[in-house]
């Protein structure tokens, strides 16, 4: 059990108050009740096996802060890192700050955040390992970083960036509400070391005393309506009509009402409502090259390949069934399995390459743990059962002699059934994929044009792929690439009807959607631009190609030619999809928590110190 | 568990196993906070927390406390073995004590027998144990015998100094924390509690939520004092004692003074009150940018209410106006009776943990104990105490830091020995610096780590331990003397500043003069004594280590007999001049700040941030403070920086009548458009620019007011470079 200090003060306890039985979202605050198999257990701390006597054990608890009071001086982030060790380029709790006004009528509001061990922790849901667990006692979610091997899943769905992953250590980890000193009544670390009388704690839907407000949200902070966080505040102070970042996120906040209205109940701040909108500092139009590459790279390749492959099945398998004989099993016995194989191949390096961009790869195999609730894990499912079965699929059609030790009819059958079953699975798959995507605290992805873009890409690649290998081999290669050029429409088609309606949506959302619009028009417009032509380009090309179907080598030739233009178009919007994502986060400091100062540090060297706190990016 | 998994692993969380804490006191600035450092089995400093049971900081800390223990690590840079070399241009040798003591003491004999007694100088700091000032005191005035000694609380606490012993008879901040809690007006002048002390902040905070009276902030920028307090003042640099002048005016003119504690307990109040009829509001509005409405109100609202204070710091102590603008504050609450009762003070907050130490203790600017050695009778005591000749004694003090550099620039002084200071980065006009350092025929540094910047010009370093690897007391800002216990051995073959101070003197005084006890605790005994007097206010007669570390921290004067330490000073209306009053002291007012101009349009302000200590010796090892600022950086307004194309996050080239510095831009309207800030901490930054102008009185550095020019760094791949190459941490 934790030793508390000798003669320690009654600010550091939680305080014993009454409290309503629901939230506001009508969850109840006691998390189990009397009687229930989860009371009384241990929450074997450190293989401790104690059970606490604390009477509000069963109680959501939650973090409370004072934005009117926080004066920014760190002391709840060196608490917290004293007390988990943690190193100098990660910190569970990080503060940040908006600013507004002209001098000297300036206003700093500076935000205090960890973990809001919410009453839906999309990180738990998100976790394709299962690290995560909400547990009865104080409601506090936990994670193991024993089981996480580091994908950052957890980093990108979470609104209020409280996962870490740290990329020298490859796992996650976070806030813990110091459970320990919960145990013995005590706060945590960070709000029992608040110098500003701002950061408290205590029982949900409870005020510290001398506090007036218990509101939701605070200008700054993600929709609560993501994942309801156990988080309460109080900012009363008048603000300036727009508050901005220090940091390098290109958003500012704007009031958008006035409290002379009444609200409605969870309506907005006390000053009133602030939404996000961007705000670009430079504005200059470029092709943005240097920020096209991301650490997402590998999965740039991973999810183009899985795509392409999936779609090149789908069209071997089903080719056959609309006419197109030349790619039936027994037309060219050697380049048909070749290809196939080569198709495994390129997902093997797909999968490589994605199992590799993980924090601890030799833990790979936990990814199936999850399959409940996470679209990580169910993607993973999808593409094991798809790779497997194209696998079976490849062998049994590339060796008609296995017949010989099974009988042909069963040896047929299953290669059907294999066949279908990749071609089911491989759909389900790239379906998953784009739920994996779907991230409301990202709004940029958040959108149903994930899942054009990736069938899209789908419906693109496979036959490009296709056309080029078989064509050349067919008698009839022309027949080939006017029914392929089809599909390869309808591809280009839904990529392109699916970034419309984006970039519609986007700007119409404001917020980080808007910001990120913004910057692939500003900064990324001529990459932007380029790419949109190229697709355009593509479709017109192939609507030829459909209309006139150019014979021989002409055709051969202008079929290359577009599919270079159509993978450059699909890989730099791929990359463009990874590179352009804002998600939601809390603003940071001008050095900490601060993007555009962790790649200065990088390029020019301070991030050697590790005092500076920036990691130089392993992976 | 709600969600997730069925099967649990033990939740794992840290467990640092500590099995012993150990009591100490804050070794960075001059809150004075108890905290207790964790060890664990290996004996290893593992962690700290603040004391729940100490007065001053009721368990909290601040960051720079909470990660304290990290000073024990053994990071480059530390000291570890002395060094030695005969020229600076040379590379360091490892050499063992004996011989870089004995090098020490021959060239400090060799100067002193060439040059005379003061051609060798002693510089010390703010931050080394009482019993160590009271060591190197009694080694410099008594064995050493040079007059050119003085400490490095010349750079931030002089002035309040000179303004307590002009005003009152002598040093001693007359309040304590606790007056926060009795109060009914609080002005803070060129003080940013949130930054510089955080738990003081913290305390006034406390109390401003139990009862709420006004707070009114002075001060150029807006901090987050600034937008906590009720009234934010943002006033033209260097124009303080204009203001305060006109609030006393304010004061007299409607009758609003305390007449009958002015006619009981001050003198001179004719000449003061003649003086301040020249300083209406309006006049003074045009000089000090406050306007007069904001003038008549504040002095008004102070005036009037029951008990009012002021607390400063080095707003208005770094100035050549900060003498005066000591005495200034002190005039205002000497004619509002607002001294030495609870809630009513004129508290100067200090900057280093045991400035007051050295103020106390370390003879720099006179004897022992707030003796004087313009005072026969002091000199008489105080040789007979040491056994030294009377006539060893120079009659009056010698030169203050900022002069002696000067000195040494010119010739008159060829050695110096630095203890726990870094002038290098500290002092304004680093190239002058340099160039001064390097006339030197030898400088000895003493210091914790070897790769505090001055020790690029040294001839010989010695490692000395760090805060808690040694044992001793601090005095805090309210006269609280605190104790540090030993927690870990000093590193490497570093050694307490106190062995350092015995071993030289017994190699120059061979035996004869005073006797140096060897222990801390002994040293505090034979300070007792001295302090001992019925009239001393500086009494410490009362007080043990035992009981200092039960009542976690005394405030003097805490007479023999008595049991806890007095609150506060001059309760009874008796100051320390003969007659028994303080002084009302009439403050003329002549501009000679280098103000902003055509050439140089911006002014330069500096100061501190909550998560640096000073020249970042330590802080700038310790990741989860560092990070924070992990580089310098300057505030400009974004209306100015748009004028003259300057990028947020880019960097921009400064000059001044001084030189030249790189520095990467925060835009931010926490500045007017006529000034920029700069943290000071960072080597070879700030203080190439600033020009450190010198108060008359206390000859502390103008820090806050010079003038610069800007414009974006032409080449800024070439900048950012040459900023991560400038320093080592």
């Amino acid at each position: 059990m934790f030793e508390p200090r000798p003669k320690e003060q009654p600010y550091a306890f939680v305080p014993k108050v009454e409290h309503p039985e629901l939230n506001r979202w009508g969850q109840s605050i006691e998390t189990v009740p009397e009687g229930h198999d989860l009371r009384g257990q241990s929450l074997n701390i450190n293989g401790d096996a104690a059970v606490s006597s604390n009477p509000d054990r069963y109680k959501q608890h939650g973090f409370y802060f004072n934005a009117d009071n926080c004066i920014g001086c760190h002391a709840c982030e060196a608490a917290c890192a004293e007390k988990n060790e943690t190193p100098a380029h990660l910190a569970f709790r990080s503060v940040g700050y908006l600013e507004g006004g002209a001098y000297p009528s300036y206003t700093r509001m500076n935000i205090s955040m960890a973990c809001n061990h919410c009453d839906d922790p999309v990180c738990l849901k998100g976790c394709p390992t299962l690290a995560y667990t909400k547990f009865a006692e104080y409601g506090a979610v936990l994670q193991d970083p024993d089981i996480c091997f580091g994908c950052g899943y957890c980093t990108w769905v979470c609104p209020y960036n409280a996962p870490q992953l740290d990329p020298v250590a490859g796992h996650v980890s976070k806030c813990n509400m110091c459970v320990d000193r919960l145990e013995v009544g005590l706060k945590p670390a960070c709000a029992a070391a608040c110098l500003g009388n701002a950061l408290d704690f205590g029982v949900m839907e409870t005020k510290p005393e001398n506090r007036i407000q218990a509101e939701i949200t605070i200008p700054g902070f993600p929709d609560p309506n993501i994942t309801h966080p156990n988080i309460r505040f109080q900012q009363t102070k008048t603000l300036p009509r727009e508050m901005t970042r220090t940091d390098s996120n290109p958003l500012r906040y704007v009031r958008t009402s006035d409290n002379s209205l009444p609200r409605n109940a969870g309506e907005g701040g006390g000053g009133g409502e602030y939404q996000p909108q961007p705000m670009l500092r430079n504005e200059k139009l470029g092709w943005g090259l240097k920020k096209l590459s991301t650490r997402e790279n590998p999965l740039v390749v991973f999810t183009l390949i899985s795509q392409a492959v999936v779609g090149a099945f789908l069209v071997l398998f089903f080719g056959p069934l609309f006419g197109l004989e030349m790619l039936a099993a027994d037309a060219h016995p050697i380049a048909r399995p070749a290809f196939l194989f080569g198709m495994i191949g390129l997902q093997t390096l797909a999968l490589v390459l994605s199992t590799l961009h993980l924090g601890r790869p030799h833990r790979f195999y936990r990814a199936f743990n999850n399959l409940r609730y996470s679209p990580v894990s169910r993607e993973v499912a999808g593409i094991a059962v798809f790779y497997n079965l194209l696998g079976a699929y490849t062998v049994m059609s590339a060796f008609p002699q296995l017949g010989q030790w099974l009988s042909p009819a069963w040896l047929s059958t299953l290669t059907s059934v294999s066949g279908y079953g990749a071609a089911l699975s491989g759909l389900a798959a790239l379906y998953f994929m784009h739920k994996i995507y779907r991230i409301p605290a990202r709004p940029f992805w958040n959108h149903w044009q994930v899942l054009t873009s990736f069938y899209g890409s789908m419906l693109m690649l496979g036959p490009l792929a296709v056309g080029l290998v078989f064509a050349p081999l067919a008698d009839d290669g022309a027949v080939l690439l006017g029914v392929l050029a089809w599909v390869v429409v309808a591809g280009l088609v839904l990529e392109l009807v699916g970034l419309v309606f984006h970039a519609r949506d986007l700007q119409r959302m404001g917020g980080e959607g808007a910001a990120a619009h913004q910057v692939q028009t500003t900064n990324f417009a001529y990459t932007y631009r380029s790419r949109n032509a190229a697709l355009g380009l593509a479709l017109l090309a192939l609507l030829s190609f459909a209309v006139f179907f150019p014979q021989g080598t002409i055709g051969l030739v202008a079929w290359v030619l577009i599919s270079m233009v159509a993978i450059a178009a699909a890989a730099v919007g791929r990359m463009l999809f990874y590179a352009l994502v804002i998600p939601t986060t809390m603003p940071g400091a001008f050095f900490w928590r601060n993007p555009a100062f962790q790649e200065h540090a990088r390029e020019t060297g301070l991030a050697k110190m590790p005092q500076v706190g920036v990691a130089m990016d392993c992976h | 568990m709600l969600l997730g998994r069925n099967k649990k692993n033990p939740i794992k969380l840290v467990d640092k196993g500590v099995v012993e804490w150990r009591y100490t006191t804050c070794g960075y600035c001059s809150t004075g906070c108890s905290i207790e450092v964790g060890l664990d089995d290996t004996g290893t400093a593992v962690s700290s927390r603040g004391v729940a049971d100490a007065d001053v900081n009721r368990g909290k800390l601040c960051i720079k406390g909470i990660l304290e223990h990290e000073l024990f690590r053994k990071t480059a840079g530390r000291g570890d073995k002395p060094l030695m070399r005969d020229y600076r241009h040379e590379a360091f040798s490892e050499v063992s004590w004996d011989a870089a003591l004995d090098k020490t003491t021959s060239e400090i004999k060799r100067i002193q027998e060439t040059y005379g007694r003061d051609a060798f100088a002693v510089i010390s700091t703010g931050q080394i144990m009482t019993e160590e000032f009271y060591t190197l005191g009694k080694l410099a005035r008594g064995v050493i015998g040079t007059n050119n000694y003085d400490g490095n609380t010349t750079l931030c606490m002089a002035s309040a100094v000179s303004g307590y012993k002009r005003s009152f008879g002598s040093d001693g901040p007359p309040g304590c924390y606790e007056d926060f809690d009795h109060t009914d007006c609080l002005i803070a002048f060129g003080s940013n509690l949130p930054e510089q002390h955080p738990v003081i902040y913290w305390r006034l905070k406390e109390a401003l939520e139990k009862r709420k009276f006004p707070v009114i902030v002075i001060d150029p920028r807006v901090t987050m004092f600034a937008q906590m307090a009720d009234m934010h003042l943002a006033i033209t640099p260097g124009t303080d004692v204009v203001l305060l002048n006109a609030m006393a005016h304010v004061i007299l003119k409607e009758g609003l003074q305390k007449q009958d504690y002015i006619d009981a307990h001050c003198a001179d109040f004719e000449a003061f009150k003649a003086e301040v009829e020249r300083w209406d509001p309006l006049t003074a509005s045009q000089q000090c940018g406050i306007d007069e409405d904001t003038i008549r109100n504040v002095a008004r609202l102070y005036a009037k209410a029951p008990k009012a204070m002021s607390i400063w710091t080095m707003g208005i102590n770094q100035s050549t106006h900060g003498s005066d603008g000591v005495v200034a504050i002190n005039n205002l609450n000497l004619i509002t009776g607002n001294i030495g009762k609870p809630g009513s003070t004129s508290l100067s907050i200090t900057g280093q943990c045991n400035a007051m130490g050295t103020r106390e203790w370390s003879s720099c600017s006179g004897l022992p104990g707030y003796r004087a050695l313009e005072k026969e009778k002091d000199r008489d005591e105080i040789s007979k105490f040491w056994n030294v000749d009377p006539d060893f004694f120079p009659k009056e003090r010698g030169q203050f830091m900022t002069d002696i550099l000067p000195a040494i620039e010119t010739g008159q002084i060829k050695g110096l020995w630095l203890v726990a200071t870094n002038p290098m980065t500290s002092m304004p006009n680093t190239n002058r610096i340099r160039k001064t350092l390097e006339k030197l025929e030898f400088l000895v540094v003493q210091d914790a780590y070897s790769d505090v910047e001055t020790n690029q010009y040294s001839h010989v370093f010695l490692p000395a331990a760090v805060w808690a690897e040694k044992e001793g007391c601090f005095t805090n800002t309210e006269r609280r003397v605190n104790l540090i216990r030993n927690v870990m051995p000093p590193n490497g073959e570093s050694k307490p500043d106190l062995w350092i101070f015995n071993e030289l003197a017994k190699r120059l005084s061979n035996g004869k003069g005073p006797s140096f006890p060897e222990t801390a605790e002994a040293v505090f005994e034979e300070m007792k004594v001295l302090s001992k007097g019925e009239d001393r206010i500086l009494d410490i007669s009362g007080m043990s280590y035992a009981k200092i570390e039960a009542q976690r921290g005394m405030q003097w004067p805490c007479r023999d007999g008595e049991e806890t330490g007095a609150q506060r000073l001059y309760a009874d209306g008796k100051f320390q001049y003969p007659d028994g009053k303080a002084k009302l002291i009439p403050l003329a007012f002549v501009d000679n700040n280098e103000k902003p101009d055509e050439e140089y349009p911006f002014w330069l302000n500096s100061g501190r941030v909550v998560e640096h200590f000073h020249t970042r010796t330590r802080t700038g090892k310790v990741g989860n403070a560092n990070k924070f600022s992990p580089t310098p950086y300057m505030e400009m307004n974004p209306d100015a920086a748009a004028e003259l194309e300057v990028m947020h996050g880019g960097y921009a080239r400064l000059t001044s009548k001084r030189g030249e510095a790189v520095v990467m831009v925060q835009l931010t309207q926490r500045v007017s458009r006529n000034m920029v800030f700069i943290p000071f901490h960072f080597h070879d930054c700030v203080n190439r620019l600033t020009l450190g102008l010198l108060d008359p009185h206390s000859r502390q550095p103008a820090y806050k007011q010079c003038s610069v020019r800007i414009e974006p760094a032409a080449d800024q791949v070439a900048a950012a470079a040459a900023n991560a190459a400038a320093r080592a941490y």
